[in-house]
């Protein structure tokens, strides 16, 4: 994200709303993993990394590759499987890769990034170069022994290495408390001797005051450091997963919007108008929609292209 | 009596490389006196002369390889054995030798 | 033939031939480096990176806790972002900690990501029973050889060694480079001039007229002593040194038997999904039926106790019994 104003930063979660809502809509949608409720933790860490940065995530890559900066156009038609896509339609959400872009890629494997991560951060750091990687993971990734090793490891090189954990509190169907031992997920950064925080996930602004104040000791060459970002998730895990949630309960998170909390705050700032909103949610409406046109119009792979970029 | 300095039946090695000599051929050596250092794949093997005599034929020299049990030099009693062709039929000389 | 002059050679051990390698290259490319246990001022575990650390220094030669999945995920991710690690995994036994992010990320990089990143990274492995136990002893290269992706190279001398670790060292993706404990007390000769040996290419190094025998790593060893003793009974055996199992050199293999007719595989690995079944496979692919036989070591787990140990290793005596069986006119046999 260039701009990073508050206005452009809202526009962004709600592109990100959008684009997921449009994607799931369609009969067509595929195994996906949505981040509605999650904006608030994709936003506030992108729009702190630079552009040289590298973010890495999980599964749950659709929110933080738009906003990252991947062109939503390119992404709808790799989550659409087609040859146009950034992946040329052979990785999908699970995969998506731009690392011209920063967003080095998904990794589907739950923890499966985490490792890889600190080798792009330690590339990073022999270059010389002024960058940091991000891994975002979420709490379901949290017991997987590569994040242990890897906090060890990054912590013994002071890996120039974010660690971001979105802790949606939701395993599929597994409460964190059933889980995980600890109850404060950054607490593992005292063990590690990395400096860590939790932050509430769906609050913008306080994710970007986190993800600043940790990135600026990453950048400073102090080593690694951890956030955690606690949030909720408003649909299940994945299109296919069942929820596990009562309508009530499912009502009380939905009132924890953090889009609509960032739009209430900027109007009572004075920072928003009425007619400026609804300008956003054009704009908006516009991206997704070209994003689905530009899909549309475009091919799936040739059969041929099975056995191209294998080795 | 003549005898022969073989490398010595370090475990789990199957030849060796010359490293270094520590006397020549010509001098006489004292019992416990280094006579060569010798290099396995692992680790570096010092041979002592059993017992006193003069080292008289150098068979394998710095940089040369020879196998486990094959002899390397040729040591006598006295200055002045004829020193045979064939070192193999020559009895052993006692060896003391330390793994570095 | 005309005469040549013989190529200028230099006789060395085996982990010489290992560290020679990794200093030209390291000092060829800047962007090598090295991540294990014991790498550093230890020089390895049989001296394979001695006098690295001191010439490199600590940020290229780096000391790792021992965490293999991280480590080798930190390798590949490394590799994705620009590096050329090598990763030294002590015991083979023990990559299978580093399957995920070797195998899941690693060797579908460059298919999953469309042709944007690759990662080239080297995992170095030490394969083969000596004496250490159940879980220090296994060959499980034939798991490796069917992952799109990954290449899989199995020196069995000093000379390849130290040709095939520079080639691994220069590829644009992943290589698992197998070597073996019982080849580390061997010494062979090595070009002087600094060359590297293809992958995808084995080497007939006995010639032979009645049979193929196949075979990979310590166990060439194994099959040229059976060939000596096949000699005595009038049969020449012709054996192939494999040397790269992903791409396995199938015209040499083919060509070889199609003149002996007759195929026996070696390896120290099971032979139930091994690598022999998958030469057998594809050479009756391109031959049509002949008369075969797999050797490789007993289907149980390989115990530090010395009479179990030998008792399941593939031996000379017991690759020339399944030999002779091969020449007989009788059935086809498929041994252990």
């Amino acid at each position: 994200m260039t701009d990073q104003s508050p206005t452009a930063k809202l526009r962004m979660m709600k592109l990100i709303r959008a684009f997921e809502e449009a994607l799931a809509a369609r009969p067509d949608h595929g195994f996906q993993l949505i981040s509605s409720g999650e904006e608030a933790v994709a936003v506030g860490l992108c729009s702190s990394l630079a552009p040289q940065d590298q973010l890495l995530t999980g599964g749950r890559s659709i929110g933080p590759a738009i906003a990252r900066g991947v062109d939503p156009s390119r992404l709808m038609a790799e989550l659409l499987g087609r040859s146009s896509g950034t992946n040329k339609g052979k990785g999908g959400r699970g995969h998506i890769a731009d690392p011209a872009s920063g967003f080095f890629g998904a990794h589907a494997v739950v923890g499966g990034n985490i490792s890889i991560a600190a080798g792009v951060a330690l590339a990073l750091q022999m270059s010389g170069k002024d960058a940091v990687a991000a891994i975002l993971f979420g709490d379901g990734a949290f017991g997987a022994g590569a994040l242990h090793e890897t906090l060890n490891i990054a912590a013994s090189m002071k890996l120039p290495l974010l660690f971001v954990c979105n802790n949606n509190q939701l395993s599929v169907s597994t409460p964190r408390s059933l889980a995980l031992a600890p109850a404060r997920l950054s607490d593992i950064g005292i063990a590690f001797g990395i400096p860590s925080q939790t932050v509430d996930g769906m609050d913008l602004d306080a994710v970007s005051a986190a993800i600043s104040s940790a990135l600026a000791h990453v950048r400073a060459k102090k080593g690694p450091a951890f956030v955690e970002c606690i949030s909720y998730r408003f649909a299940s895990h994945s299109t296919t997963a069942r929820e596990t949630r009562s309508r009530e309960e499912l009502a009380e998170i939905r009132a924890l919007c953090p889009i609509v909390k960032q739009s209430r705050k900027l109007k009572e700032a004075g920072a928003l108008s009425e007619a400026a909103e609804l300008e956003l949610g054009r704009s908006v409406a516009g991206a997704v929609e070209a994003a689905l046109k530009f899909a549309d119009a475009s091919a799936m792979p040739r059969e041929e292209e099975a056995l191209q970029d294998v080795i | 009596m003549l005898y022969k300095i073989s490398v010595p039946q370090v475990a789990d090695v199957e030849e060796i490389r010359v490293l270094e000599w520590h006397r020549e051929a010509g001098e006489a050596v004292e019992k416990g006196d280094l006579l060569v250092e010798l290099e396995t794949h692992k680790a570096i093997v010092e041979v002592r002369a059993g017992q006193k005599g003069f080292l008289r034929k150098i068979l394998a020299e710095s940089g040369n390889w020879q196998a486990i049990g094959l002899p390397l030099a040729v040591l006598s009693e006295s200055e002045s054995d004829p020193v045979p062709e064939d070192a193999q039929a020559l009895t052993d000389l006692p060896v003391d030798f330390e793994i570095t | 033939m005309s005469s040549k002059p013989a190529a200028a050679v230099q006789k060395m051990f085996f982990r010489e031939a290992i560290a020679r390698a990794m200093r030209e290259e390291m000092r060829d490319n800047p962007n090598i480096l090295i991540l294990g246990q014991d790498v550093g001022r230890f020089g390895g575990s049989y001296r394979e990176f001695d006098g690295l650390f001191e010439e490199f220094g600590a940020d290229r030669v780096r000391d790792m806790p021992v965490a293999e999945a991280a480590m080798v995920g930190v390798g590949v991710g490394a590799a994705a972002a620009g590096l050329r690690p090598l990763v030294s995994i002590t015991y083979m036994d023990f990559m299978m900690l580093g399957f995920d992010p070797l195998i899941n990320y690693g060797a579908k990089l460059r298919y999953k990501t469309g042709g944007q990143l690759t990662a080239p990274v080297v995992v170095k492995t030490t394969a083969g029973a000596k004496g250490q136990g159940v879980a220090h002893s296994q060959c499980i290269e034939a798991w490796l050889m069917s992952v799109p992706g990954l290449r899989v190279v199995v020196p069995a001398t000093p000379a390849d060694a130290y040709g095939l670790l520079k080639t691994a060292l220069r590829s644009d993706g992943p290589v698992v480079y197998v070597d073996h404990k019982r080849l580390f007390p061997v010494a062979g000769e090595v070009p002087i001039e600094e060359v590297a040996v293809p992958f995808g290419s084995a080497r007939i190094c006995r010639p032979g007229t009645d049979l193929t025998i196949t075979s990979h790593s310590f166990m060439v060893r194994t099959a040229l002593e059976a060939a000596k003793l096949l000699e005595k009974d009038g049969l020449s055996a012709e054996v192939i040194d494999l040397r790269s199992l992903a791409p396995l050199d199938m015209k040499t293999i083919v060509d070889s038997v199609g003149r002996t007719g007759r195929l026996l595989t070696l390896e120290e690995g099971q032979i139930t999904t091994g690598v022999g079944a998958e030469v057998v496979t594809r050479v009756i692919e391109h031959l049509g039926p002949i008369r075969f036989a797999r050797v490789g070591a007993l289907p149980a787990p390989i115990s530090s106790n010395r009479v179990l140990e030998a008792a399941c290793l593939p031996d000379a005596g017991r690759v020339a019994a399944a030999a002779r069986l091969l020449q007989s006119p009788k059935k086809l046999v498929s041994s252990c």
